[in-house]
Order: C-alpha cells, then sequence, then structure tokens
C-alpha cells in the first residue's frame, strides 16, 4: 500500500502520544482516534500476505516481460521497488502493443491488470 | 479547556465587525473529514445595537499540504454566487487571504445545523424511506447548478473561462500532471485510461457552466424528509462541461458498494432527473467518456494524497487513508467503466 505501511505505523505512535496528552480537544482527539483505529485495522489486515502477493506479482510480471525474476532479497522495500520497476515496464510495453495493435498482447497486459487488482484487494474494497 | 485558535479567531472577527463589542468566541472544534480544508465549527457571542447575540459558524483554514489544491477565493465566491438561489448553500462571512492572523488562509461562514452529511449514516437504514426523495433532490440541484449562468453570477471573473471544444484538455491535462508529479508508484491502469481517453475525445461541451468539482453523496447536508440543505465542499469549483459534474457522481466509487448511482438510484433515473431539470442532454458517449476521465480524476486526488503524506507536507491519517482504501478500488472502477472487469 501507498503510502508504506512502516512510515504510516510510526506516523500514527507519534500521533497517538499526542492524543495521549491532556489539552487535546475531545472532537479532534475522537478524529484521529478513530482514522488512526481504520488505518491500523487495514495494515493488520495486509500484513501477513504482503510479501506474498509482491513475490507473486513480480514473477508474473517477469514472465509477461521476459525479463528475469530477482529474489534475493525478500524485505517488503526491495520487493516492492522491483515491483515499481517493472510495472514501469508493463506501461512501455502496455503503449507498445497499442502502437503496433497487437490485440493478443494487449489482453494479456489487460488480464494482468485485472489481477493485480484482485491481489490487491481490501476486505472493505467500494469496486 | 479552550481551544488555542479560540482568542486569534476572536481578534480577527473584532476587526471585521467594528460596531460590535464584548466578542467572544467559544466551543471550536474540528470536525471529521476535511483533507483539503481544515474544518473547525464554533459559536460567536458579541454585542451589537444594545444587543446580544449568538451565531453558530465555520472556519475553513487551509492545512499544511492539502489532498487538492485550491484557492480558497474560488470556493469563496462559489459559495456566494449561490446563496439565495435554488442551489442550497450557507452564506459566506469573511474570506481571509493573509497568513497573519490563524497561520494559513482561511474563510468563515454560517453553519447549517440540525442536518446530516455522513454517506454512512445515510444508508444505516433509518432513511431508506426518503432514499429515492434525496436523488430526486440532489440531481435537481445538480441540474440547477449546470443550467446556470456564470456570467450572471459574477464567476467568469473569478473561474478561467474556457472555449467549449477545451474543457475536455484542460482537464485531462490537470490531472495527467498530477500523476506526473504525485504518483509514488506507477499507475499502468491509470496510464492505459489516460491514453484510451486522448484518443477518443468528447464533443464540445453543449454549454460552458459552472462545475462544483465533487458533486456527489457525502458533499450535502440531508434531512431525515429526504430534503437537501446545502451543498458543501466547492473547492474544485471553475467552469467547464456539464458532463463533467454529472458523470463525477457516476464514478463506481461513489456506489458505495450498493449498486446505485450515488448508493441511490439506478444512473439512468439520475440522468432523467438532471435532464429534466438542466433543461441539457446527456449523450451516453460524452457521458462515458467523462465517467472515465473522473474515475482517472479520482485516481489523481488519492494520489495526490499520498504524495502529500510522503513528502511530509501533512502527516495527519485523513491523507493516508484515502489512499490505502481507495487507489486500488479506484482502479478496479477504471477496469469496470473501460469494459475490462
Amino acid at each position: 500500500m501507498t503510502p508504506e505501511v512502516p512510515v504510516v505505523l510510526s506516523e500514527m505512535a507519534k500521533l497517538l502520544i499526542r492524543n495521549a496528552a491532556p489539552g487535546t480537544p475531545d472532537g479532534e482527539r475522537a478524529n484521529a482516534l478513530t482514522l488512526s483505529s481504520m488505518l491500523i485495522a487495514l495494515a493488520a489486515e495486509v500484513w501477513d500476505g504482503a510479501a506474498d502477493r509482491l513475490v507473486q506479482e513480480n514473477r508474473a510480471l517477469a514472465r509477461l516481460l521476459s525479463v528475469p525474476a530477482v529474489e534475493t532479497d525478500l524485505h517488503l522495500s526491495v520487493l516492492q521497488a522491483q515491483n515499481d520497476r517493472l510495472r514501469d515496464l508493463l506501461i512501455i510495453a502496455h503503449v507498445a502493443a497499442e502502437d503496433a495493435g497487437d490485440t493478443v498482447r494487449q489482453e494479456a497486459i489487460w488480464a494482468e491488470l485485472r489481477t493485480s487488482t484482485e491481489r490487491r484487494a481490501l476486505s472493505i474494497s467500494l469496486v | 479547556m479552550s481551544h488555542s485558535l479560540e482568542p486569534r479567531l476572536a481578534r480577527y472577527i473584532a476587526t471585521r465587525m467594528p460596531d460590535a463589542s464584548h466578542i467572544e468566541v467559544s466551543a471550536l472544534e474540528r470536525i471529521s473529514g476535511g483533507a483539503s480544508r481544515e474544518t473547525y465549527r464554533f459559536q460567536l457571542r458579541y454585542r451589537e445595537g444594545g444587543q446580544s447575540h449568538t451565531r453558530k459558524l465555520i472556519l475553513r483554514r487551509d492545512p499544511p499540504a492539502s489532498l487538492i489544491n485550491t484557492e480558497r477565493r474560488i470556493e469563496f465566491e462559489a459559495y456566494r454566487a449561490f446563496h439565495g438561489s435554488e442551489v442550497p448553500v450557507p452564506k459566506m462571512m469573511w474570506l481571509e487571504e493573509a497568513h497573519e492572523p490563524l497561520d494559513h488562509p482561511f474563510f468563515i461562514a454560517e453553519e447549517l445545523t440540525g442536518f446530516q452529511a455522513a454517506p454512512q449514516m445515510l444508508f444505516a437504514g433509518g432513511y431508506d424511506g426518503v432514499l429515492s426523495k434525496v436523488a430526486e433532490r440532489k440531481w435537481t440541484i445538480l441540474g440547477k447548478i449546470a443550467r446556470a449562468d456564470p456570467a450572471a453570477l459574477g464567476l467568469t471573473s473569478i473561474m478561467d473561462r474556457i472555449a467549449p471544444d477545451a474543457c475536455w484538455r484542460r482537464e485531462l491535462d490537470h490531472w495527467e500532471h498530477i500523476f506526473d508529479t504525485d504518483e509514488a508508484t506507477p499507475q499502468p491502469i491509470a496510464r492505459a485510461a489516460i491514453r484510451w481517453l486522448r484518443a477518443n475525445p468528447p464533443p464540445p461541451a453543449q454549454t460552458l457552466s459552472v462545475v462544483h468539482g465533487d458533486y456527489r453523496t457525502g458533499n450535502f447536508l440531508y434531512d431525515e424528509q429526504g430534503e437537501i440543505h446545502g451543498i458543501l465542499d466547492w473547492e474544485m469549483a471553475h467552469l467547464g462541461d456539464p458532463l463533467e459534474d454529472l458523470a463525477w457522481g457516476f464514478n463506481p466509487i461513489w456506489q458505495f458498494g450498493r449498486g446505485h448511482s450515488g448508493g441511490l438510484i439506478p444512473q439512468a433515473q439520475a440522468v432523467a432527473i438532471w435532464e429534466q431539470s438542466s433543461g441539457l442532454l446527456a449523450d451516453p458517449a460524452a457521458l462515458h467518456w467523462w465517467i472515465l476521465f473522473n474515475c482517472v480524476k479520482g485516481q489523481g486526488i488519492w494520489v495526490g494524497s499520498a504524495r502529500a503524506f510522503i513528502d511530509g507536507g501533512n502527516r495527519e491519517p485523513i491523507m493516508v487513508y484515502p489512499a490505502w482504501w481507495l487507489l486500488n478500488a479506484q482502479d478496479r472502477a477504471i477496469l469496470k467503466v473501460m469494459g475490462r472487469l
């Protein structure tokens, strides 16, 4: 998820400390704590599957783009950086397929894009 | 314990009400939401003409970094233009564009009290009997906005004029630029939609209208009879194609998972109400273009909110929640509108 989960949780920790201090107006404390709890719940939902999702998607993208998949470092930040590179390449490949009128290639890319939204789907997704 | 803004706000109001005395600001509290402006309600007491007065007011202040970067003067003037018309809006009091009084520019308006805005409450069951009335009022009022004459409202001197055949390109250029500057991760689905939109432009706008820019369930005040008492959040208002405004509410995100436009009624019914009210036509192909555009615009807003948090300009949780909750859902909405889901 963007912004990345560790940065958000770190910021939420600071926010919770601020709201624990006396003098915070009740309404503002309630708003901050409600939103923070919703964010923490979403972070909890994606936590267990985050690395698996990125590995699965990076492998699928590498296959589609005919580039080697590199999995020497399984930190989420590294996997996400690889994912960003591969999705940049996917945009380039999509444009090339459109320019070439290669409908088979376009359909394969659309299929991966559709699958990518299923990998990222949250329990509270509106669509 | 009083809010630290209260005495500063009282001092400012004193400068705007030279005939008043004993000016006192109290009960100032921040209202939830408001990712593009910090919104507070407060109570103002003062004496004037030998009498005591009490008023409930709203303060809308620019945050350090916003989900949507807009000029607060445009928002202020849009409200002011429609006040007293068939389009219900709160009365504007004062606009302050200097930073000194409250650290950031702001405006103050009258609070419309006793009504609700939250979609969650509207869809919780207690309002089921009046949802069709809400829908009828919602799209009737939008039709009134569409048919209003921007020049007669005095808004052509505030908002940029544009040729009818240039509306779509200006908006698409603007939101594509947001992706270019703000996206933290590649957006292959939105980029594909942008390419399609450029390759298949809509016809020129049938008229140049005031476009609210965020006209959706959640941005109006409703009551238990299904009446609408205030159209809020005009911060993205501009002149443009009226279909842009109609289509924003048809972004599948704003179905709130209920399968109806705005969570209220089928799209065809909403279009019929709007056409009757506005006297305009919603060409299906043009409307489709604008719905897909608005999916891209929505994604641009969520991308922008993530960027504001990442860059540290605004570290409030309201900047993260739309990005986490809606980025993927908006991608799915784009796929749905493009027939790819």
